[in-house]
């Protein structure tokens, strides 16, 4: 068994449309997925900083890293013998579910 | 307000209804005219909630959390914007100190009631039409957003939209405000939100699926509402009996369709399957809203959902007392749904030939010659009758109609039963 990472993306706009109980109902996915992964972390909601060297100095800038509305929202480790089989757990994720983006990435050496 | 590490079972509909509380507590604080502030940070309070539970756990008191973090969000929405000009300063004071209120505080509890009341009277207020009274408090009491609002009353999103916004602006501009009204006037408004509440009843006791979903939410809050006017010190015996009707109806929910989704008669369905504590509920509102003199349309209503309850069985239903209440109800209120009903109970008291009689009148109404209930209804006599052509013309007709996917199976299977009679005619 290998360890993905899963990296969420998130669009605030999509949120906005959801019902209080359409959120409940998110919410018990999100959940319900926590416990299949190995652990999770949700980071600040703000752009953070981005660190980037030109130069030969190091600058430092409001992130976020991409140019793109979308903001790293959180990460998750789980287990999945290949990327076949990450995939088809990520495809599982609710996050894909309300029209988000998720990045599979295998963590080197596991 | 701790947070345990385990992940917590969240209770149903949690999120509409705290929705629904914080909405009024907060537009209590901030006033009527800001009731979109207070929507907002209601909305970003669940965002966080969504955000953050699932890696945080659910808090020990969910509600608790959602409450603080809404008041927070409209402290922060409040310093920023300065709407409240040089009074910002009292009335962050204000609502930082609602925001830190005890979580089961008996006090509390009974403060958001009461917040909740003042809201959904003021969204009947006169002034704000019907329909906009409606979707007003399912938007703001109810905790239901536009979609849901406009799938449950078969409208568009834009629609609802717009009678949302032209609401709030009425509100704003007439300076509607959140006190209750007394005398006379109390009166007429409680007449109105009676009549906003059994709307929203009989809208989601219509539905029978797909949408029905969100329907059965309707019927269940519409009682959730009434029962809190019922609890109140502005209870009147009508209000009793409005939910004694709402509570018998509701209870038999589980046994109005079956396994596949078809619709089952009053008649043949299975009792065992009622809901015992909605029926309970029922007869003890139905109790209380026989003191004093008042036989309002709810009343009569009451009576009949009562009297079909209390049948032992299907054959011994009061057919004649039925009969006899809703000749009562015609008499304060005449609609095509009331006299159809009453023909129903006219064909078991009298026979399918003087039912048809009684409903000659809604067959010569023009406006109702799509309505496939009353066109059913009067296949339904003729069937019974031994007339299965025409009764087949009547469910071909009614087949043409609007109406839900198992009413349509319904109808099928009727349809078929007149074919099988065939002989007769």
């Amino acid at each position: 068994m290998s360890q993905f990472m899963l990296l969420l993306y998130d669009d605030p706009s999509g949120w906005e449309k959801l019902s209080p109980e359409e959120m409940q109902k998110a919410l018990e996915k999100y959940m319900a997925w926590r416990k299949k992964a190995v652990d999770s972390h949700r980071l600040t909601q703000d752009a953070g900083k981005v660190i980037r060297v030109q130069g030969g100095k190091p600058r430092v800038s409001d992130g976020p890293y991409s140019e793109t509305k979308e903001i790293l929202g959180g990460y998750y480790t789980i287990e999945a013998a290949n990327y076949d089989e990450a995939v088809q757990k990520a495809l599982t994720h609710p996050h894909v579910e309300y029209g988000l983006a998720v990045e599979v990435r295998q963590v080197y050496g596991t | 307000m701790g947070i345990t590490a385990e992940p917590g079972v969240i209770l149903e509909h949690l999120f509409r209804h705290q929705a629904g509380r914080m909405t009024a507590h907060l537009t209590r604080l901030l006033g009527p005219a800001w009731l979109n502030v207070a929507e907002e940070a209601v909305q970003e309070a669940m965002l966080r909630a969504l955000q953050t539970w699932p890696h945080q756990g659910v808090p020990e008191n969910p509600a608790g959390w959602l409450f603080r973090v809404a008041h927070n969000s409209a402290i922060d929405t409040v310093r920023r914007s300065k709407i409240f000009g040089d009074k910002t300063d009292a009335m962050v004071a204000e609502l930082s100190r609602s925001a830190t209120a005890a979580p089961h505080d008996p006090e509390l509890e009974e403060q958001l009631r009461d917040d909740e009341l003042r809201m959904i009277f003021m969204c009947c207020h006169p002034r704000i039409g019907h329909e906009s009274s409606v979707a007003l408090s399912l938007k703001t009491v109810g905790g239901f957003n536009v979609r849901e609002i406009a799938r449950a009353f078969l409208a568009d999103d834009a629609t609802i939209a717009q009678r949302l916004v032209r609401a709030k602006r009425l509100i704003r501009d007439q300076g509607l405000t959140l006190e209750m009204p007394h005398g006379d006037e109390l009166h007429q408004r409680l007449d109105a939100v009676s009549e906003v509440i059994y709307f929203m009843f009989n809208e989601g006791y219509a539905a029978l699926e797909g949408e029905s979903l969100i329907r059965q939410d309707l019927c269940m809050e519409a009682l959730r509402l009434g029962r809190l006017i019922a609890s109140s010190s502005i209870a009147t015996p009508s209000i009793h009996a409005l939910v004694a009707l709402m509570a018998v109806q509701a209870a038999r929910f589980p046994a109005r369709t079956d396994d596949a989704g078809d619709i089952i008669l009053l008649d043949s369905q299975d009792r065992s399957r009622w809901d015992q504590k909605l029926i309970a509920l029922g007869f003890h509102h139905f109790d209380r809203s026989m003191s004093g003199d008042e036989v309002s349309e709810y009343h009569v209503q009451a009576a009949i959902a009562a009297t079909h309850a209390r049948a032992a069985g299907p054959g011994s239903r009061d057919w004649p007392a039925i009969l006899d209440l809703y000749d009562q109800l015609i008499a304060i209120k005449d609609s095509p749904v009331i006299a159809l009903n009453r023909a129903v109970a006219v064909s078991k008291v009298h026979g399918p030939a003087e039912a048809l009689a009684a409903i000659e009148s809604l067959d010569a109404n023009h406006s109702l010659r799509h309505y496939h209930l009353l066109l059913a209804v009067r296949g339904q006599f003729l069937l019974e009758l031994g007339r299965g052509s025409a009764a087949a013309d009547c469910y071909r007709a009614a087949l043409e109609c609007r109406c839900s996917e198992p009413e349509r199976r319904f109808l099928q299977r009727k349809l078929k039963e007149c074919e099988g009679d065939k002989a007769y005619d």
